[in-house]
C-alpha cells in the first residue's frame, strides 16, 4: 500500500458539494485501511473549511480548491478560495455562553477548525484564502 | 454514506423524540427547528433529538438547535441529545450547547432523565 495518497478536487459553488469533499476523504480513509471513527472528526475539519472558502469564494472567481495527503498516521488538509479575502483578526471569538447566555448562533466556523485540528494555519490575502489543516489519525 | 437529511418525530408521553437522518446542515437545521416548534407551540417543553444517524454535522446547522434550547429554557423545559457521535459530541461541546441541554446514550435513557422534572 502506498505510503500516502493526494486528492485534488475543485468545487463549484452548489448546495452541499462540500458532501464531494467528505465523499473524497472516505474515499481515501478507506483505501488506507483507516477506521470511520478515526476520519469522523476530520470529516467536520473538511465541512467548515469548505463551507467557509464557499462563503468567501465570490461569484465569479475559480471554483474552492480542496487538496488531501494523507497518510495512515495523519491528513493535511488544504483549502483554498480565490476571493478577496478577509482579515481574520476582525473576526470575533464566538461566545460559547455563561451561566444564563446561550452560545451565539453564528460563526463557528474558525473556532471549530482551530479546536479540532492538531495544526490550524489560515492564510488570507486579497487575491483569497488559503487554509490548512493538520489532523493526526493515530 | 447516506447524506440526505430527513427526520422523523414521535410523541411519547409528554415527551417529543425527534430522530434525524443524513447531514444536518442549515437546510436540515431549520426543519428541526420547524418540527419543534409545531409541537413547542401546543405545549410541548420535553425534546429528544436523536442524532444517530446523523454524522455528518455542520456548526450552521447544529446552531439552529441553539434557538430549541432557547426556547425550551424560556419555557421552562429541556432538550436532550441522545446517540452523539463522539466527533459530533465534541463539537457540541465546543459550541457550548451541553451547558444548556443534556447528553444521553439513548433515547430510553433520555426519557428516563425527564422522569421526576415539572414540565
Amino acid at each position: 500500500m502506498q505510503e500516502t495518497v493526494k486528492l485534488i478536487v475543485e468545487l463549484p459553488r452548489i448546495p452541499n458539494i462540500e458532501l464531494v469533499a467528505i465523499e473524497g476523504l472516505d474515499r481515501l480513509a478507506a483505501h488506507m485501511g483507516i477506521a470511520e471513527e478515526k476520519i469522523a472528526e476530520a470529516r467536520i475539519l473538511v465541512t467548515e473549511a469548505v463551507i467557509n472558502a464557499l462563503e468567501h469564494a465570490g461569484e465569479q472567481n475559480p471554483p474552492v480548491k480542496v487538496e488531501y495527503t494523507m497518510s495512515r498516521e495523519e491528513i493535511v488538509i488544504l483549502v483554498r478560495d480565490y476571493g478577496s479575502g478577509f482579515d481574520p483578526s476582525t473576526v470575533p471569538e464566538p461566545n460559547v455562553g455563561g451561566a444564563k447566555n446561550l452560545p451565539q448562533q453564528r460563526g463557528w466556523g474558525l473556532k471549530l477548525m482551530k479546536s479540532m485540528s492538531d495544526d490550524f494555519r489560515l492564510e488570507s490575502t486579497q487575491d483569497g484564502t488559503k487554509i490548512t489543516i493538520l489532523k493526526k489519525l493515530v | 454514506m447516506e447524506h440526505e437529511f430527513s427526520l422523523t418525530s414521535e410523541t411519547k408521553g409528554a415527551c417529543l423524540i425527534i430522530a434525524t437522518s443524513g447531514y444536518i446542515n442549515n437546510t436540515g437545521g431549520e426543519a428541526i427547528l420547524k418540527e419543534f416548534s409545531s409541537h413547542f407551540e401546543r405545549g410541548t417543553r420535553k425534546v429528544v433529538i436523536n442524532l444517530a444517524h446523523s454524522r455528518v454535522v455542520n456548526s450552521i446547522g447544529m446552531s439552529f438547535l441553539i434557538e430549541i434550547i432557547d426556547q425550551l429554557n424560556e419555557a421552562g423545559g429541556k432538550l436532550v441529545f441522545t446517540n452523539v457521535d463522539p466527533a459530533v459530541d465534541k463539537m457540541l461541546g465546543i459550541m457550548g450547547l451541553f451547558g444548556f441541554a443534556g447528553k444521553e446514550k439513548t433515547v430510553e435513557d433520555a426519557l428516563k432523565s425527564f422522569t421526576g422534572s415539572s414540565s
